[in-house]
């Protein structure tokens, strides 16, 4: 019995013998239709150790500080300008850094205590500021450390303004990690989130220091409408201050 | 001036409660509220020593730790009792050593503590209040407007604690450090209590 050939597998014979240049056609395909998704994949992974690391990001950030800093300078000078056109007293003198080496943000006392005293320039009354506002005044003294009584203590009374409607009030300490904020008008044109500064009307500390955020607000309250602030400095994470020194 | 030169511990170690309270970790609080370290300190030793020694220990702890802080309200009073109280416990019962005793005297201790700043606090808000409202009554010479409107609006910048204030985080720090210190005192009083009665009868025994 002559054997039986398969003239469609004869056929079929060049087809398998290039399928893997087919599957190679068929990934190439895939690769262009899902826009070239598996290509930067892989290089993502395969660039990843070579890939901008934190050095860099902290040049472009110290080239941002730079920039941020001569700006600064540049509305300072501006301000300063202005503020001599209006004839109004000039801001407060340097800007004094002090480590915190003892803090008490809870209990009774709302404190804190600076590694600088009356040697180093720090007096009673000078405002303290840290990345985000003001915290407290300078209660005391001593030759090496400086006691910095919080806006949240009981005994802490400063006078400050909302930025968008300039209503004056009084943030008063109360003993809670969010201050009270006491407007001196009836009806204050007030919501949550308008941000407060330090009132120019204020004697004890210099004008315009970034305080807080209105949180909640009581218009019902006796005798004046009052806010609870949420202020913009966290207290509790600062290991350093700044200390504006007359 | 003689207990001090045959006690150089007793400086040294009351020296160090001060120093702790400034230098609480973050760790070592509860709701941001560090542990007495006064009571801690002041248990075994007025428990060892007597209520003579005891008040007069607490009455200068008291003056080390208000220099510490601004403000009129004072842990003077409170330490001087709770000295005086622990001191004469010390001397007319048995012996107090258990833990269990030695926490639940510094729970007592650090409540009663808290409880004479809330009412010290209290007292001057009151009588803040008061004599304002005298002045404003002064002022406006009767006046009925002034006088209605003067003491509220002058009552803003009183720099005192309000009664709702005070009830409420004087409460939360009153539980807070009372806790914090009823668990730590247990263990710290004991080792205190042992070093006190042994150092105590040395020189006691010295000085016969």
């Amino acid at each position: 019995m002559a054997p039986v050939r398969l003239p469609r597998v004869g056929a079929l014979l060049p087809l398998l013998r290039v399928w893997p240049w087919l599957l190679v056609l068929l990934a190439l395909a895939l690769v262009r239709l899902s826009k070239g998704a598996l290509l930067t994949d892989a290089y993502g992974l395969l660039s990843r150790p070579f890939w901008p690391g934190p050095a860099q990001n902290e040049w472009i950030r110290s080239a941002q500080s730079i920039g941020d800093r001569a700006r600064l300078e540049q509305l300072e000078r501006e301000n300063r300008r202005l503020r001599g056109l209006l004839d109004l007293p000039a801001p407060r003198g340097p800007r004094l850094q002090a480590a915190v080496i003892s803090r008490e943000s809870g209990g009774w006392w709302q404190q804190l205590v600076l590694g600088k005293g009356s040697l180093q320039g720090v007096g009673v009354g000078d405002a303290v500021v840290a990345p985000g506002g003001l915290i407290g005044l300078v209660a005391s003294t001593t030759p090496s450390t400086g006691t910095v009584r919080l806006l949240t203590d009981p005994g802490s009374r400063v006078g400050v303004w909302v930025g968008r409607s300039r209503q004056q009030g009084l943030l008063s300490g109360i003993g809670t990690a969010r201050p009270l904020l006491r407007f001196l008008e009836k009806d204050p044109d007030v919501r949550p989130g308008d941000v407060i500064f330090t009132s120019p009307a204020s004697t004890l500390v210099p004008p315009n220091l970034p305080v807080g955020v209105i949180q909640r607000i009581n218009a019902d309250a006796d005798p004046a409408p009052e806010a609870l602030v949420q202020l913009s400095a966290p207290v509790d994470a600062v290991d350093w201050v700044q200390v504006l020194v007359p | 001036m003689a207990l001090l030169s045959r006690q150089p511990w007793l400086v040294a170690s009351a020296l160090l409660v001060p120093l702790l309270t400034l230098a609480s970790p973050g760790w070592l609080k509860l709701v941001g509220v560090p542990p007495a370290w006064s009571v801690i300190w002041l248990l075994p030793w007025a428990l060892s020593e007597g209520r003579r020694a005891g008040a007069a220990a607490g009455l200068g702890l008291g003056l080390l730790l208000d220099g510490l802080h601004p403000g009129s309200a004072s842990l003077m009073p409170g330490l001087v009792l709770l000295g005086w109280w622990w001191g004469r416990m010390g001397r007319k019962a048995p012996p107090i050593q258990r833990s269990f005793s030695l926490g639940l005297l510094a729970l007592l201790g650090t409540a009663l503590l808290n409880l004479s700043l809330i009412l010290q606090w209290a007292l001057l808000s009151w009588r803040g209040v008061v004599s304002l409202q005298g002045r404003v009554e002064e002022l406006a010479g009767g006046a009925e407007a002034l006088r209605q409107a003067g003491p509220q609006a002058s009552l803003l910048a009183l720099p005192l604690w309000r009664w709702e204030d005070l009830s409420l985080v004087g409460l939360q720090v009153l539980l807070a450090q009372t806790l914090l210190t009823a668990l730590l005192a247990p263990m710290l009083c004991s080792l205190q209590l042992i070093f006190w009665r042994q150092v105590g009868a040395g020189w006691r025994g010295s000085s016969l």
